[in-house]
C-alpha cells in the first residue's frame, strides 16, 4: 500500500514537471518570437504562421528569432544531457563540461581557428572542437584512477581549464585588434546573430547524440551504484565510462562550436530536475533535465535579450553570476552530509 | 638533508639569491628588440659611458620593467606564502583566494568607469584594487569556512567564486568594448610597456607591506601550531589569521594594480621556497619573496625573448608553467 503511494506521488511529481517545463517552454517561445524589434502581436504571429504578415516582420520572425530559439532548445537540452551524463558517470555532483576542462578544450580550438584564420570548412568545426574537448576529457580519465577524491577531481579540471585559458589569451596576444572582440564575444557564449546556418551545423550532432544519451540511462544507474556494485553486475566498467564520457564531450562540443562556452546550464539542469522528481534513477532524470535545459537557456536568452534591450549582454555571462552562487550554495549544502549524490 | 644546509648557512643563501636575482636583472634588461650585451647593460647601470641610446633603452625603457617584476614577484611570493599558511592550505594562492580576482573586477571597474578611452592607472587604482581584493577575500572565506577547514573545498570555493567576479568582468569589458584589448592582457597580467610611472605607483606600496608581512613572520609561526597551542600561547587566532589576511590582500591588490591578475607564481614561490628552506615562516618569508621575484623576472626574460615581435604577457607564460605544478601539488595523496 505505502510503496504504491510513493509510486503513485512519483508519477505525479513527473507529470507536473513536464507539463510545468513544457507550459513554461511554449511560453518562453512565444515571447521570444513576439518581443523585440519590431514587437509583435498574436495575432500578426498568427498570419506569419499561415504564411502572410508583412515582409519585415516575415523576415525577422523566421530567419532571426526563429533559428535562435530552436539553437537554444537544443544547446540547452545537449548540455544538460552531457552534464547529466557526466554526474552520473564520475559520480560527482560537481561534475560538469566547464568545470572539467571539456567546455575549455573545445574552446581553445575554436579560438586558434578564430584568431589564426584557419582555413578549415565550417562543418569540420565541430569535429575539431571535439578533439580538443577530448583532451581535457582524457585528462579526466586519467585522474580518476590516480585520486578517487570527487573534488581533487574538479580541482585537476579546473586547473587544465585555466591552463588552456592561458593557450587562448596567448592566442590573443597574437591576434588583430578587431579579431580580439569577435574571440571575447565568443568565449562569453552566447547565442546572438545565429541563424539557420548555425542550426543546420549543431542539428545532426544533436539528432544523433541525444538519442544516444537517453539509451545511456540503464548503464549510468548501474555505475551510480560504484564500481565494484557495476563489476559485479557484468558491466565492464572502464569501457562504458569512456564511451560515455566521448559521448558527453561530443555534445559539448557541437554546443561550443557554435554558442561558446555557455557555462553552468550542464551543472544545474540535472540538479534541479533530480530535486523535483527526489530520484536519481537515469531513466527519468536524463529526459527532464534536457527538458529543464532547454527551458533553462531559452529564458535566460530572452532575460538577456529583453532585460536591458536594446543593448543586449550575452546569455553566457547571466548564467554564470546566476548559476555560480547556485552551485556555491549546494557545495555549501553537501559540505555536511557524506560524499554521495546530492 | 638541503634544509638542514639551508638553516645553517642561511644568511650565505640569501646572499647567494640576491646575487642570482642581479644576474637575472642584468639578463632582463639585455633581452629586447633591441640586444644589448650584458657587459654594457652593467656598465650603463653602474653610470660607466656607454653610447646613449643604450644608456636611455637601459635606464628609460627596460630597467623599470625590471625593477617592476623584482617588486610585484616578492609581493606575489610573499602574499601566497602568508594566505597558505593562515589558510593552513598549500593550495591556497591569491588566486584561488578571491583576493587576485576581487581586486581586477574593482580595478577594471574604476578603469572603466571614465568617458572615452581607458582611465590610466593612477596612485588610486592600489586602494580601489585592495577594497576589491579583501571583498573577494572575504566572499570566499565566509563562503568556505565551516568549523574545520578543507583545503579542497575552500579552492573549489575560490574557484567558482573568481568565475562568477570574471564574468562581471565581461559585462564591464561587453559595455565598453572599445578597451577589450588592453584589459585582456592585464587581467591575465603583463609586463608590457610598464615604465617609471608605474614603478612609481608600486614602489610606496612595496616599502609598506613587505616589511609589514616579514614581520608578521613569528605571528605566522604560532599560528602554523594550531589554533589551540596559539591561544594557549596567549594569541588571539582568529584576529591574528584576519590580520595576516590583510596584509596578504594589501600586498596582492597594490601588485594586481600594476601587473595584472598573475597567477600562480603565488603558488609556485612558496612551495620551491619551503623545499629550500622549510616551513619555518621567519626563514620562509624572505626566501619566498626572493624566489617569487626570480621566478617572474626569469619568466618574463623567456618570454620576451621566445616570442620577439609579439609580447605574449608574462602571466599567460606562467600559467603554462604553474598548472601543472598545481596538478601535481592536487594529485598528490596527501596534500
Amino acid at each position: 500500500m505505502k510503496t504504491l503511494s510513493i509510486w503513485h506521488r512519483r508519477r505525479i511529481q513527473l507529470l507536473l514537471l513536464v507539463a510545468g517545463s513544457m507550459v513554461l517552454l511554449i511560453a518562453i517561445s512565444l515571447l521570444a518570437l513576439l518581443l523585440g524589434i519590431p514587437n509583435l502581436s498574436l495575432p500578426a504571429l498568427w498570419a506569419i504562421v499561415n504564411g502572410g504578415g508583412g515582409p519585415l516582420a516575415r523576415l525577422v520572425v523566421t530567419q532571426l528569432r526563429l533559428p535562435r530559439l530552436v539553437l537554444g532548445m537544443l544547446a540547452g537540452a545537449m548540455l544538460a544531457l552531457s552534464g547529466s551524463l557526466l554526474q552520473d558517470s564520475l559520480r560527482n555532483p560537481l561534475a560538469g563540461p566547464e568545470l572539467l576542462g571539456v567546455s575549455a578544450g573545445a574552446t581553445v580550438v575554436v579560438a586558434a581557428i578564430t584568431i589564426f584564420h584557419l582555413p578549415v570548412l565550417l562543418i569540420a568545426i565541430p569535429w575539431l572542437a571535439l578533439a580538443g574537448g577530448l583532451v581535457g576529457s582524457s585528462v579526466v580519465i586519467l585522474t580518476m584512477s590516480r585520486v578517487g577524491d570527487s573534488a581533487r577531481l574538479i580541482l585537476t579540471g579546473a586547473a587544465l581549464a585555466a591552463l588552456l585559458n592561458a593557450c587562448v589569451i596567448i592566442f590573443m596576444s597574437l591576434g588583430a585588434q578587431n579579431d580580439l572582440s569577435i574571440l571575447f564575444l565568443f568565449l562569453v557564449g552566447s547565442l546572438a546573430n545565429r541563424t539557420w546556418v548555425h542550426v543546420q551545423l549543431v542539428l545532426p550532432w544533436a539528432l544523433v547524440a541525444i538519442p544516444l544519451a537517453l539509451l545511456c540511462a540503464r548503464p549510468l544507474n548501474i555505475l551510480q551504484l560504484g564500481d565494484d556494485v557495476a563489476r559485479g553486475l557484468g558491466l565492464h566498467v572502464l569501457h562504458v565510462r569512456l564511451l560515455i564520457l566521448a559521448l558527453s564531450t561530443a555534445l559539448v562540443a557541437a554546443v561550443v562550436a557554435v554558442c561558446g562556452p555557455i557555462s553552468f546550464i550542464a551543472l544545474l539542469a540535472p540538479h534541479l530536475a533530480r530535486r523535483v522528481l527526489r530520484t536519481n534513477d537515469a531513466r527519468l532524470i536524463l529526459p527532464c533535465a534536457a527538458l529543464l535545459g532547454a527551458v533553462l537557456l531559452t529564458g535566460a536568452d530572452l532575460f538577456a535579450r529583453e532585460a536591458f534591450a536594446p543593448q543586449e549582454l550575452p546569455v553566457g555571462i547571466w548564467t554564470t553570476l546566476v548559476g555560480g552562487p547556485i552551485l556555491l550554495l549546494l557545495l555549501r549544502q553537501q559540505a555536511g552530509k557524506p560524499r554521495g549524490m546530492s | 638533508m638541503i634544509q638542514r644546509l639551508a638553516a645553517r648557512y642561511y644568511s650565505l643563501l640569501i646572499l647567494l639569491s640576491l646575487l642570482v636575482l642581479f644576474v637575472l636583472l642584468v639578463l632582463h634588461v639585455a633581452v629586447g628588440s633591441v640586444p644589448i650585451s650584458p657587459a654594457t647593460v652593467v656598465a650603463a647601470l653602474f653610470n660607466q659611458p656607454v653610447e646613449t641610446y643604450q644608456r636611455i633603452i637601459v635606464w628609460d625603457l627596460r630597467l623599470p620593467r625590471a625593477l617592476i617584476a623584482l617588486l610585484a614577484g616578492a609581493m606575489f611570493g610573499l602574499a601566497g606564502a602568508i594566505l597558505q599558511i593562515i589558510m593552513r592550505n598549500p593550495l591556497a594562492e591569491p588566486e584561488m583566494t578571491g583576493a587576485t580576482s576581487g581586486s581586477v573586477l574593482f580595478a577594471v571597474l574604476w578603469l572603466a568607469q571614465g568617458p572615452g578611452q581607458l582611465a590610466q592607472p593612477g596612485p588610486i587604482l592600489p586602494f580601489v584594487a585592495l577594497i576589491g581584493g579583501l571583498i573577494g577575500g572575504a566572499l570566499v572565506y565566509l563562503f568556505s569556512w565551516r568549523g574545520h577547514n578543507d583545503p579542497v573545498r575552500l579552492v573549489l570555493t575560490g574557484v567558482l567564486i573568481s568565475a562568477v567576479l570574471r564574468s562581471a568582468i565581461s559585462i564591464i569589458l561587453l559595455l565598453r568594448q572599445e578597451v577589450i584589448g588592453t584589459v585582456l592582457l592585464w587581467l591575465i597580467g603583463s609586463l608590457n610597456g610598464l615604465v617609471w610611472d608605474q614603478l612609481n605607483i608600486l614602489w610606496p606600496w612595496a616599502v609598506i607591506a613587505l616589511p609589514l608581512g616579514l614581520t608578521c613572520a613569528s605571528l605566522a609561526n604560532v599560528l602554523q601550531l594550531g589554533e589551540a597551542s596559539a591561544s594557549s600561547l596567549g594569541l588571539n587566532a582568529t584576529w591574528t589569521r584576519l590580520s595576516l589576511f590583510f596584509v596578504a590582500a594589501l600586498l596582492t591588490a597594490s601588485a594586481v594594480a600594476v601587473v595584472g591578475g598573475i597567477t600562480f607564481l603565488g603558488l609556485l614561490a612558496p612551495h620551491l621556497a619551503r623545499r629550500v628552506v622549510g616551513a619555518d615562516a621567519r626563514r620562509l618569508f624572505p626566501f619566498s619573496m626572493l624566489v617569487g621575484s626570480g621566478i617572474l623576472l626569469a619568466a618574463d626574460t623567456v618570454t620576451q625573448a621566445v616570442t620577439q615581435p609579439v609580447t605574449v604577457p608574462v602571466g599567460a607564460a606562467l600559467a603554462l608553467l604553474g598548472v601543472p605544478f598545481f596538478l601535481y601539488l592536487v594529485w598528490r595523496r596527501n596534500p
